[in-house]
């Protein structure tokens, strides 16, 4: 399968092993300090601990290039409308635009900030498995419960969600092939016919998704699931001392970033 | 059903794999198949054994990697190539699941719709397929597809195909989850389509119905060819008995513990009744 934005790469490096909370508090507290530094040189610090994470993480490059792929519009788009708008003295004029070093200047630091908050996302995403980080994050979001806020809960049904994502796509293959062979025609038309091609695709699979939902809810009362309860975990988090050391590290670069 | 003149089939050296996270799982390997037109071919082998792939390959869903498939004597390269891959229908596993319309009627005009007859054609073959799958449309027309139940759904998604009128109908495990009651229905429709002259490829478990609606047998085994051609007790049911995962057809088993020529064992409970009278 393509890998996609933050599709997880199953592997067994030094980031990989990382907790999950630790990643994320890491991850989370350089995309603040990128965004409270507008120094090319702080840049270049967050940058280059973005990219040695990269490389320990042992995932091949291609895989961030695929992932950030679809970003590059935005980025594209960021560049541009700052090197048109941002004020400055310009250099050069044509029709109602104005270019300007400084204008050129702001458009690159912002396009270079997107690619290192991207890359730095993408270590956390691409070395954590989508289980460990819901997890992660229920922990993390414990002190939210309260206000009443249903963590594991919410937790639950985002990994519940992920978990249905391979299935469905075997199901929306399978519909479609059917339909196909009925004579459905998803690749031709504009727009609007290609949307009304696929409601024999859709209505079958919400269909079929709602009473899978039905099911597994049932399943899950079955096997004693209550919510509100606290769960045991198969693999519990567990903090080590490769943990302290991250965010050791992480503090060390925000430091020298917020400094230089 | 009005007669229909079946469409011969002749599969060449089929080769097809899946890729699984980059390693390709051969899924076919060389494997020929010759039905001439209006029989009937029992496809048998054990799940995974490729039954579901050669389907897709013979109704064009997939492309084989070597190999192909000749539809009426007509090569994949031929003009008329691409007319005749649409007078073939394919049922999948579970077909249920393509049921969307609002209405039983519409679900199975879509298809013959698609292939753009003209309104009056379009009723009729989808009166005469509904009628043929045992659900008159005086009756079931209106009603809304997920309110069937789940016999009515298969049979109605069964129509779907059939109001397309194939001269082949691929068949994929039709008779999996149904209750007995259904599952008899749904054997004397195969038997009637039979009848009606519609070449039939049956990809099935139950080697008992197989038996009694095919001519012929395609056994699979980890996408080989392990036995083919005309549906003997004898010469194929070796392969059957030899294979861990199949067995004889239950009729063929009684004929020979009974002692009697399993080359001549009954295809029918009826034949058997009248036999051992």
């Amino acid at each position: 399968m393509r890998p996609a934005i933050a599709q997880y790469y199953p592997g067994d490096s030094v980031i990989h092993r990382l907790d999950a909370r630790a990643k994320f508090v890491s991850v989370t507290a350089v995309a603040v300090a990128l965004f409270l530094r507008d120094s090319f040189a702080g840049l270049a610090v967050f940058a280059v601990a973005a990219a040695v994470a990269y490389m320990l993480s042992g995932v091949p490059a291609v895989w961030f290039w695929r992932g950030f792929r679809p970003l590059l519009w935005l980025i594209a788009l960021t560049f541009l409308t700052q090197l048109l708008f941002a004020p400055g003295e310009p250099f050069f004029s044509w029709w109602v635009f104005d270019f300007s070093w400084q204008g050129l200047r702001f458009a690159s630091f912002l396009s270079l900030r997107l690619l290192v908050l991207v890359l730095a996302g993408s270590v956390l995403t691409l070395t954590t498995a989508p289980l460990a980080l819901t997890d992660g994050l229920a922990w993390l979001g414990r002190p939210l419960r309260r206000l009443r806020v249903p963590t594991d809960e919410l937790a639950l049904m985002v990994t519940i969600a992920l978990r249905f994502i391979p299935t469905l796509l075997v199901e929306l293959e399978q519909i479609m092939r059917a339909q196909r062979a009925r004579g459905a025609d998803f690749s031709h038309g504009g727009p609007i016919r290609r949307g009304k091609a696929l409601l024999p695709v859709l209505i079958p699979l919400f269909v079929l998704s709602f009473r899978r939902a039905d099911e597994l809810a049932l399943a899950m009362e079955a096997r004693c699931y209550r919510p509100g309860v606290v769960r045991s975990r198969l693999h519990p988090l567990h903090v080590d001392a490769a943990d302290a050391v991250l965010l050791a590290l992480t503090a060390a670069v925000i430091a020298v970033g917020l400094i230089v | 059903m009005s007669a229909t003149d079946g469409m011969s089939l002749r599969c060449e050296g089929l080769g097809f794999s899946y890729e699984e996270a980059g390693v390709p799982i051969p899924a076919l390997r060389d494997v020929g198949v010759e039905l001439p037109a209006g029989r009937s071919l029992a496809l048998l082998g054990a799940s995974g054994s490729g039954k579901s792939t050669l389907l897709q390959l013979i109704k064009g869903l997939d492309a084989p990697e070597t190999g192909r498939v000749v539809l009426d004597g007509c090569a994949p390269d031929s003009p008329g190539y691409a007319g005749l891959q649409r007078e073939v229908g394919i049922v999948f596993q579970a077909p249920e699941l393509q049921l969307f319309a609002t209405s039983a009627w519409e679900d199975v005009a879509f298809g013959p719709r698609r292939l753009g007859r003209e309104e009056a054609g379009v009723r009729r073959a989808v009166d005469e397929a509904m009628a043929l799958v045992g659900l008159p449309p005086e009756e079931f027309a209106a009603r809304h597809p997920y309110a069937l139940s789940g016999g009515e759904q298969r049979r109605l998604a069964l129509a779907g195909v059939l109001a397309m009128q194939p001269r082949l109908l691929l068949l994929d495990e039709p008779f999996v989850s149904l209750d007995p009651a259904t599952r008899r229905q749904l054997t004397a429709v195969c038997s009637r389509l039979r009848a009606s002259g519609v070449t039939l490829v049956l990809a099935t478990h139950d080697v008992d119905i197989a038996w009694t609606l095919c001519d012929d047998l395609l056994v699979l085994e980890e996408g080989r060819v392990l036995a083919s051609g005309v549906w003997d007790a004898e010469g194929s049911g070796r392969a059957l008995r030899s294979t861990p995962r199949l067995r004889e057809p239950f009729l063929v088993a009684l004929w020979r513990r009974l002692g009697r020529d399993p080359a001549r064992a009954p295809r029918t409970h009826a034949e058997a009744a009248e036999a051992l009278r």
